[in-house]
């Protein structure tokens, strides 16, 4: 598949689940969903074989905004394409459905997504930490804005 | 009458220390006898913070935090960071620059894929294999040496280009340690496709067919080794890929035997390509200017890591520092695909199934601080962890 028809082939299938979607590079396709509409939208990516789940990234908007944001990177199956589903959760009992009954791989990413941003991934079929050592206190997420992890002063001092 | 009989699972634990390289991870293999009934990972162990760390320092101290994510495939990460930037700027670097970044990506990758050779032989145990693998592995060591001044960490890249040259004595050298290494790895593949233990070792070893490389997202030559015709350096060319291509190396094989044939293949391209862009560099600056802050906005970039596809997303709110940076490193992909071969396999192959994805356990660890396990003090300094080295090691003795 070009990487022009798989750009159309993503749109398609996503637009029925979508707020809206954007076009940030000409390799890549974005996707801005409600988080209720996760699932049915990675279903109809992996039912038409579109391709795999890359990585899943979280990142945290900050204080100001209140909210998280995971992104779910899919590759093209044969191109050079690279969709990514946007969605939006609220800072507080932050959480997510489990990719993970209908992509097997999404396990790993999910448990470092979970112990590194406190989101809690619903029926993940793995919770425990995956990087934080044993004994890691309950609810310090590394990479939360306001987490108080002294790795730079530690490397600096 | 039947004796009652009691099942249940017996779990063996392997690492942290040494589960197959010389480097850190933790698995507990269920067992029922010799053979394997499931399996489970456990990581972090030389997870270092960088994630976290690339939000605390600027655009260009980052380049050197990243190089320092894998101590095998540097300049690979070095480059996908600058990419990522680059496109965050809106600026490109010159064709001169890009063709030199492929130079040094692609005899990283060479002395990577020998590594690893080595690696898969000693498991194997064909330390033989291991030693001439090596020792021809040195070859490529001084040519990265001679052109960047390093053997690790090269620190070819900046923001905007690359701070190293070839000259054309370089390009000599590097031409006339090619062909030694071509040469040696057509033994090489010579000796892997008909020593009869190393067949024993890795034919039907570890075996994924296409269908499993799909689901369980399998990168690299773990996945090209199963038939996935996946290579970003092709799909998605970066770089000077766009004006020096390689092809793709595929098998159907989908074993370790399979791996290995497609990683000693994948060299003879490295080779080839090499000389084709040290015969036709483009002349020209190395470098362009770079701004000190970089414009709101976010890029993602993949390339092809010698262990497969490397990802990086980053995100700046126009400062000096990154908003975010994120990185999926190809072995973090690939460990979905260990934890399901090794099932029904026999203990004495774990070794070899790890071996084959060649994993790289400091590219997946990146995110955290040292934690003792006694006291309350968790956070410390440099000054203390020093100290607490010292004492460490004066007890031992």
């Amino acid at each position: 598949m070009s990487n022009e028809s798989a750009l159309e082939t993503a749109n398609a299938l996503l637009a029925p689940f979508a707020q809206g979607t954007a076009r940030p590079d000409p390799l890549r396709l974005d996707a801005m969903l409600a988080a209720d509409q996760l699932l049915p939208a990675v279903k109809a990516l992996m039912d038409n074989k579109w391709g795999y789940l890359v990585a899943i990234s979280g990142v945290d908007l900050g204080l100001a905004t209140g909210q998280l944001e995971v992104l779910y990177h899919f590759g093209g199956a044969d191109n050079g394409i690279t969709t990514s589903l946007r969605v939006r959760i609220p800072r507080d009992n932050a959480s997510v459905p489990s990719v993970c009954g209908l992509v097997p791989s999404a396990s790993l990413y999910e448990r470092e997504l979970s112990e590194m941003l406190g989101i809690t991934v619903v029926d993940t079929p793995n919770p425990t930490h995956l990087f934080l050592p044993d004994g890691w206190p309950d609810g310090l997420y590394p990479l939360r804005k306001d987490a108080a992890v002294p790795v730079a002063t530690t490397l600096n001092s | 009458m039947q004796p009652e009989t009691k099942t249940e699972e017996f779990i063996i634990p392997i690492g942290p220390q040494h589960p197959a390289l010389k480097e850190p991870g933790h698995f507990e293999f269920g067992v029922d006898g010799e053979t394997i009934t499931s399996a489970s990972v456990r990581l972090g162990y030389v997870h270092r913070g960088i994630e976290k760390g690339a939000e605390g320092r600027n655009w260009a101290q980052n380049l050197y935090l990243v190089e320092r994510v894998c101590g095998i495939c540097s300049h690979t990460h070095a480059t996908v960071y600058a990419l990522t930037v680059e496109k965050l700027a809106g600026i490109e670097a010159p064709p001169r620059a890009q063709a030199i970044r492929e130079l040094v990506l692609e005899l990283e990758r060479v002395h990577s894929h020998l590594l690893w050779l080595g690696v898969v032989g000693h498991e194997g145990g064909f330390d033989t294999l291991f030693m001439y693998s090596w020792r021809d592995r040195e070859i490529v060591m001084d040519l990265l040496e001679a052109l960047t001044g390093n053997r690790v960490n090269y620190s070819t890249n900046v923001l905007g280009g690359v701070k190293h040259d070839v000259s054309p004595a370089q390009a000599d050298a590097i031409r006339k340690g090619i062909d030694t290494l071509e040469e040696r790895t057509h033994h090489y593949l010579n000796v892997v496709m008909v020593d009869s233990s190393f067949i024993g070792r890795t034919k039907g070893v570890g075996y994924m067919t296409k269908e499993q490389a799909n689901a369980l997202g399998a990168v690299g030559p773990t996945a090209r080794a199963s038939g996935v015709a996946r290579d970003l350096r092709i799909n998605a060319p970066y770089a000077a890929y766009p004006q020096y291509p390689v092809e793709m190396i595929t098998d159907t094989g989908g074993d370790v035997f399979a791996r290995t044939v497609v990683r000693v293949k994948e060299l003879f391209e490295c080779y080839r390509v090499i000389r084709q862009i040290l015969d036709t560099l483009p002349a020209g600056d190395l470098t362009v200017k770079f701004p000190r802050k970089v414009k709101e906005g976010e890029a993602l970039v993949r390339v092809e890591a010698p262990r497969g596809e490397l990802m990086y997303y980053i995100k700046s709110a126009g400062g000096e520092n990154p908003e975010r940076v994120k990185i999926r490193t190809p072995t973090l992909a690939n460990w979905g695909t260990v934890l399901t071969t090794v099932v029904g396999h026999k203990l004495a192959d774990v070794p070899m199934i790890l071996g084959g994805i060649d994993p790289c356990f400091s590219c997946n660890d990146r995110m955290i601080t040292v934690q003792p396990a006694t006291g309350a003090e968790r956070h410390w300094t440099w000054e203390q962890l020093r100290r607490y080295g010292i004492a460490q090691y004066a007890g031992d003795r």
